[in-house]
């Protein structure tokens, strides 16, 4: 059984009378992605914040690496990675001494930061200013500041957000890696193909509470009560079908007059479970 | 008590530094040195190229109280509300810096540079100081130096951007710098300059170079040590209670 990073037990969060986080409980484990998707104020960077000792929560309370989130102080991050929707680099500063200065407060060998800014794709734009770089540039930068201590728990909110897909990709292709070496990530996204492709559990997030909690698979498997097939016919029109006797003997009577090209069947995605369960749009 | 670790301290000492060295600061001290250069022009004009010790005292007290007001005050808060607007504050904050190593990494440099702005214009103002007078002229100016770096601290947690930063100290640098400054003008004022770490310091700067007797007693020093703790007291109450960033 893989190490829990970390348990929210019933967290809660409110401003005044303004609930903002109801009731969260998820787990995240060791070379585990855990997914928390919902719309923009859902509470996706609260929940960060909280997990981050940014934040104190309202009621209920959470472990990151063992210790209570009420307890967490300055040597936590040590141990842990922030990659926060607002970039926080030194514009005025080039894209090595970006990675220096945090090397030296976490007492990282210089020489470790060249082979991380190969590992990112920036060591060609180490002396470049960083204020000078495109988004996705930037982003692989601070991506590389939040792993440059190899933390054990790495925190991403919306990474990819407003990126191309090609630098979008790239990004994946890291944290995947992470992964794999044993890194737990937390990632808050709204793109659902994101958390699809990435985590191995994911939480929709809606007004501030969990609506479901799962597998991307176990997830879309429970919303697909109703089957559905999509058929190509030969004129090149397309048809949905359900199991209805009806649509069975369109179907069937397509097939046997060599009408049909192809037949799909139609699983439900994230975004639809979502829309599903929430009756709202992601984005 | 948190513990202070050198590698994180010097880190946030060096940001600082560049910080101060940027445009944004550097034109404050500029500014002090160049303004007494121009005091001492204008008061060797005015006296046929003869330089009285007074008006040297009083090119000299000019640049100084610019520099300890201006450059102590702004240059604190204006780098850390800097900080908060480029989002760089809170990626510091949760890169294992804890509160005493980001306050003395910000208060220090800005310090170091003050006290060394004022020995630079020692000698733009021609004034002449025995050793003694030296080591009395840089305790001083350190002192001053703390008090109003502590004070750009106060003011720094309560600004969210250096335009908020600028407008905010404003009232405060023109009390410890105009009311020395007038302070030959007005008894109240005077009363009041007295009382001000800025005050003290123009005093010690004309006793000095004037050589007129003992540059400074208990009660000098004690009024600045007061201001200090005083300063540290509002800070603490103001970051227990906001930490650096009240948002």
């Amino acid at each position: 059984m893989k190490e829990t990073y970390i348990r929210m037990e019933h967290i809660s969060k409110a401003y005044g009378k303004n609930p903002v986080l109801k009731d969260l409980n998820a787990n995240l484990a060791k070379g585990e992605i855990l997914g928390f998707l919902g719309p923009s104020g859902a509470g996706k960077t609260t929940t960060i914040k909280i997990l981050t000792g940014q934040l104190k929560p309202t009621s209920g309370t959470a472990y990151v690496l063992g210790i209570q989130v009420e307890n967490i102080d300055e040597t936590i991050y040590e141990q842990i990675g922030i990659v926060t929707d607002s970039s926080g680099i030194y514009e005025r500063m080039s894209v090595y001494d970006n990675l220096k200065y945090f090397a030296k407060i976490l007492s990282i060998e210089k020489g470790e930061i060249d082979q991380l800014l190969e590992r990112v794709g920036l060591l060609d734009q180490k002396k470049q200013l960083a204020g000078k770089l495109s988004k996705g540039q930037t982003q692989r930068l601070i991506l590389a500041r939040a792993v440059l201590h190899k933390p054990r728990v790495l925190f991403l909110d919306e990474p990819t957000s407003g990126l191309d897909p090609a630098t979008a990709l790239e990004i994946h292709r890291l944290l995947l890696e992470l992964k794999e070496e044993g890194m737990a990530i937390f990632l808050t996204t709204h793109n659902m193909e994101e958390a699809t492709k990435l985590c191995d559990h994911v939480a929709l997030l809606n007004d501030g509470q969990i609506v479901e909690y799962g597998t991307p698979k176990e997830l879309c498997l429970r919303y697909n009560k109703e089957k559905r097939y999509r058929v190509l016919l030969e004129s090149g029109e397309t048809k949905e079908l359900t199991q209805s006797n009806e649509d069975i003997a369109k179907l069937a009577q397509w097939l046997k007059n060599d009408e049909a090209s192809s037949v799909h069947s139609c699983e439900p995605t994230l975004e639809t479970v979502f829309l599903k369960v929430t009756g709202r749009e992601l984005q | 008590m948190k513990q202070i670790h050198r590698n994180k301290l010097l880190a946030v000492m060096e940001l600082k530094w560049r910080a101060l060295c940027s445009k944004n600061f550097i034109l404050m001290p500029v500014f002090a040195i160049g303004f007494t250069f121009l005091m001492k022009l204008l008061y060797s004009t005015l006296a046929d190229g003869g330089l009285t010790e007074g008006a040297r005292a009083a090119a000299l007290n000019s640049g100084v109280l610019m520099n300890i007001s201006m450059t102590g005050i702004y240059g604190v808060c204006g780098a850390l509300a800097e900080e908060k607007e480029k989002h760089t504050l809170r990626v510091l904050m949760t890169s294992s810096v804890n509160g005493l190593e980001f306050f003395l990494g910000s208060v220090i440099p800005v310090m170091g540079m003050l006290v060394a702005v004022n020995g630079i214009l020692v000698a733009v103002a021609g004034a002449h100081m025995s050793a003694a007078q030296w080591g009395v002229y840089l305790l001083v100016s350190l002192l001053s130096a703390v008090a109003s770096t502590v004070i750009g601290m106060i003011f720094g947690i309560f600004s969210k951007s250096q335009i908020n930063a600028s407008t905010v100290t404003l009232p405060a640098i023109l009390v410890f710098m105009l009311i020395p400054t007038l302070a030959d003008f007005s008894e109240v004022l005077k009363r009041i300059s007295d009382f001000l770490f800025t005050g003290i310091m123009q005093n010690v700067i004309t006793v000095i170079v004037k050589g007129e007797g003992t540059p400074f007693g208990i009660t000098e020093v004690l009024i600045i040590v007061a201001e200090t703790v005083l300063a540290l007291v509002c800070f603490l109450v103001a970051y227990k209670k906001n930490g650096y960033d009240p948002d």
